[in-house]
């Protein structure tokens, strides 16, 4: 593979340095620490400062600006984006150690955390594979510890029966995702993206058209079911709903995110985009006179408008919270896939705003969701119920409680001033560009029919009557910090965006140069 | 010496392999089998992974087989142990009587 | 041509392979005579009987220590590679494959420190 230098190469990969370190701290802590009361809670303080710390690295030993290059011999790419999706993966790795600390049966155990970290090492590899190999290992990094945290609660039935589902579904998915990475290498004889389109556009493959079409979408599966786009979204509400919260909250944001940053990498690289203007060169892969880029344009059109519609729709009859927030996770993913299908925009701006505008949504979807299962922890907790009906009187309850859940809901459903209205906005704005009106017209209507049951959720909370609405709820410092620190940022991101969609959309750009195009 | 034996027989095995195990996944009941049917499914990619990277003649194929077993072998690890978890609460491991989580 | 002579080979081999154990088992099956009783059909003609059920339980115990085994075993499939061109490896290499087997060790460390090595 090429030679390389690994002093330059060791500042692309600082965060995983820093969480390989962090893992192997926290097992030996985990192993050697006094029995006590406060154990796991000096576990789990350790773990999030360092997380939370560690999520500065990315800026300290930051990519060369306007670079995308590659790192330990083609394996990683060091960038503006992968920058961005390894600070929301750390940061959403520290705050869920820090809402699983009082979930009782989850935060108390000191392995908790010390997969937390694992599955956060894997995300941060995986936002910036540019390789095979790495996806897959980074892939499965972030996978198997989650079905160990899915099923983490041995005593419920629930969680395990949750945990045996993701597995069975999960490998299911990693095989066939596999099979189609073992074709793309038999095809072109390398596992390294760009070599890949390369090898691709070659004379070797003319004639393969079916097989690497066949291999396509053998990954789009794979890559599907880890997003949880319909038609393969049929694990999301079984497990969201069975797994302990905070690692419901964790497989909605952290495996979400990487796998987006991966799968639009994968996109990208290895099928090229169009050219920018009419004397640019396209990257673009054509085989036998077909472009492949419009063939996985359109599949992703079609389950971008089946994940929003089956998402919200099913969401509209949900009595259960946690279940509710599956289908809406469903939905969300369905948003951003109109990003990925927004990547055949022929212009320069268009082919970032795409980039970018993913990117964005999901560093405000991390913050939006965490706040959200952070509070329904707190409550669950308190009550032991976790219905919809049963928030009813929240706001009387724990007023501060009842405002941070109400602005994780705003953000969801997109109304400003909550980062969701810009994370929607930049998508449809993507969409436009692309010339994709009729997808960003779904959209809208779509971010209108989600708009019910966000705002019946904030009624009940606020209006309805409860049955224990003179029991006020307590609010431990830990919750109390992780609620108001995601809520204010949630509110910033929506207030001024641009700082951030200013960063991936240079990131984009990098990327898009660094394809030739 | 004998011929050798092309590389597309090699891919048709893995592929008929891979049909089995999908197979085997979407019709069978028991999770150790359903189980056993996706490690065969990893199994046929590393045999193909393998049969093309001697095609090509270099080592990167290799290598990937080497960490697709690895892989596997933590699925392995954590699959039992799952089955083993479902096993105490239910007495049985048969995929249809999960159904605690419906709605 | 050379591929289908010799591929006629396999064929021919695996119609006759299961012909010769089957033959003598059908040619006996015709010729036996049909008489069975309690004391033949039992399942053992001789040794001792088995005493309860077969499906032993193992217990967890075991299937920890087979999950360490595990480790260790895989750990081989990437350490051949290492060692096989341990000649040419360079100082980084070098420390890389030190650098994997201190993460496993330190995963030993975890489970000896937990008790699980201890079989009680």
């Amino acid at each position: 593979m090429g030679e390389f230098n690994v002093w330059t190469s060791l500042p692309a990969v600082a965060p995983e340095i820093g969480l390989t370190i962090l893992a192997a701290v926290v097992l030996l802590l985990d192993a050697y620490l006094p029995k006590e009361k406060n154990r796991a809670r000096n576990i789990a303080f350790v773990s999030a400062v360092s997380m939370a710390v560690l999520a500065l690295t990315p800026f300290i030993w930051a990519p060369a600006p306007n670079t995308s290059e590659l790192f330990w011999g083609g394996m990683v790419r060091h960038d503006a984006l992968g920058q961005l999706f390894d600070v929301m993966i750390l940061l959403a790795g520290a705050i869920t150690v820090m809402i699983a600390v009082d979930d009782s049966g989850v935060g108390r155990r000191g392995e908790f955390h010390l997969i937390v970290i694992i599955v956060t090492l894997g995300g941060c590899i995986l936002s910036s594979s540019a390789d095979l190999v790495m996806i897959f290992v980074a892939l499965e990094t972030v996978s198997i510890p989650l079905y160990v945290l899915a099923a983490f609660r041995r005593e419920d039935n629930k969680s395990s029966e949750s945990g045996l589902k993701y597995f069975l579904f999960g490998s299911f998915a990693s095989a066939i995702l596999l099979y189609g990475f073992s074709f793309l290498y038999g095809l072109t004889g390398s596992t390294q993206l760009t070599a890949i389109a390369a090898g691709l556009n070659s004379e070797i493959v003319s004639g393969n058209l079916v097989a690497v079409l066949a291999a396509l979408l053998m990954v789009i599966v794979g890559f599907g079911f880890k997003i949880s786009a319909v038609p393969f979204h049929f694990w999301t509400p079984d497990v969201y709903e069975g797994a302990p919260t905070p690692v419901t909250a964790f497989v909605s944001v952290a495996s979400k995110a990487g796998s987006f940053a991966v799968f639009m990498r994968f996109l990208i690289e290895a099928f090229g985009l169009p050219a920018v203007s009419a004397d640019a060169t396209s990257t673009l892969v054509v085989i036998d006179g077909q472009t492949i880029q419009t063939f996985w344009v359109n599949l992703l059109t079609v389950f971008s408008i089946l994940s929003m519609t089956v998402g919200n729709v099913l969401a509209l009859r949900q009595k259960n919270f946690k279940r509710l927030l599956a289908y809406s996770s469903i939905a969300q993913a369905g948003y951003t896939l109109m990003g990925l299908a927004a990547l055949q925009a022929q212009s320069a701006i268009g082919q970032d705003i795409a980039m970018a505008s993913i990117t964005f949504y999901m560093f405000m979807y991390t913050f939006t969701n965490l706040v959200i299962f952070a509070g329904i922890i707190l409550f669950v907790e308190a009550t032991g119920r976790e219905n919809i009906a049963d928030f009813a009187g929240l706001q009387r309850r724990s007023p501060w409680l009842a405002l941070a859940m109400t602005i994780g809901l705003l953000s969801l459903a997109g109304i400003p001033p909550a980062a969701g209205f810009f994370g929607k906005l930049f998508l449809f704005q993507a969409a436009v560009e692309a010339n994709l009106v009729g997808l960003a017209m779904i959209g809208v209507l779509n971010a209108i029919v989600a708009l019910y049951y966000y705002l019946i959720i904030i009624k009940i909370m606020y209006v309805d009557q409860g049955i224990d609405e003179d029991k006020p709820l307590a609010m431990p410092r830990s919750y109390a910090w992780v609620l108001g620190i995601t809520s204010v940022v949630i509110i910033i991101l929506g207030v001024i965006p641009t700082p951030i969609f200013d960063l991936a959309q240079q990131g984009a750009a990098a990327v898009r140069l660094a394809m030739g195009s | 010496m004998p011929p050798a034996v092309p590389t597309e027989f090699f891919v048709m095995l893995s592929m008929i392999l891979f049909a089995l195990g999908a197979m085997g996944v979407l019709l069978r009941k028991n999770a150790i089998l359903v189980f056993m049917s996706v490690e065969l499914m990893l199994n046929s990619a590393n045999l193909a992974l393998a049969a093309f990277a001697r095609q090509w003649n270099e080592m990167d194929g290799h290598i990937f087989v080497f960490f697709v077993m690895t892989v596997a072998a933590a699925e392995v690890a954590i699959g039992l142990a799952l089955i083993v978890a479902i096993f105490r609460h239910k007495q049985s491991i048969n995929i249809d009587d999960l159904h605690q989580l419906e709605g | 041509m050379d591929i289908l002579n010799n591929w006629a080979f396999v064929g021919i081999f695996a119609v006759m392979a299961p012909v010769f154990p089957a033959l003598p088992i059908v040619i006996a099956w015709l010729l036996r005579p049909h008489k069975p009783n309690v004391l033949k059909s039992q399942t053992y003609e001789c040794g001792v009987e088995t005493v309860g059920d077969t499906w032993v339980q193992f217990r967890v115990q075991y299937y920890i220590y087979g999950l360490i085994f595990l480790v260790f075993d895989v750990e081989m499939v990437l350490l051949f590679p290492w060692a096989v061109a341990y000649n040419r490896l360079d100082l980084f290499a070098f420390a890389a494959g030190f650098l994997f087997i201190f993460l496993l060790a330190d995963g030993l460390i975890y489970a000896w420190r937990k008790d699980v090595l201890a079989w009680k």
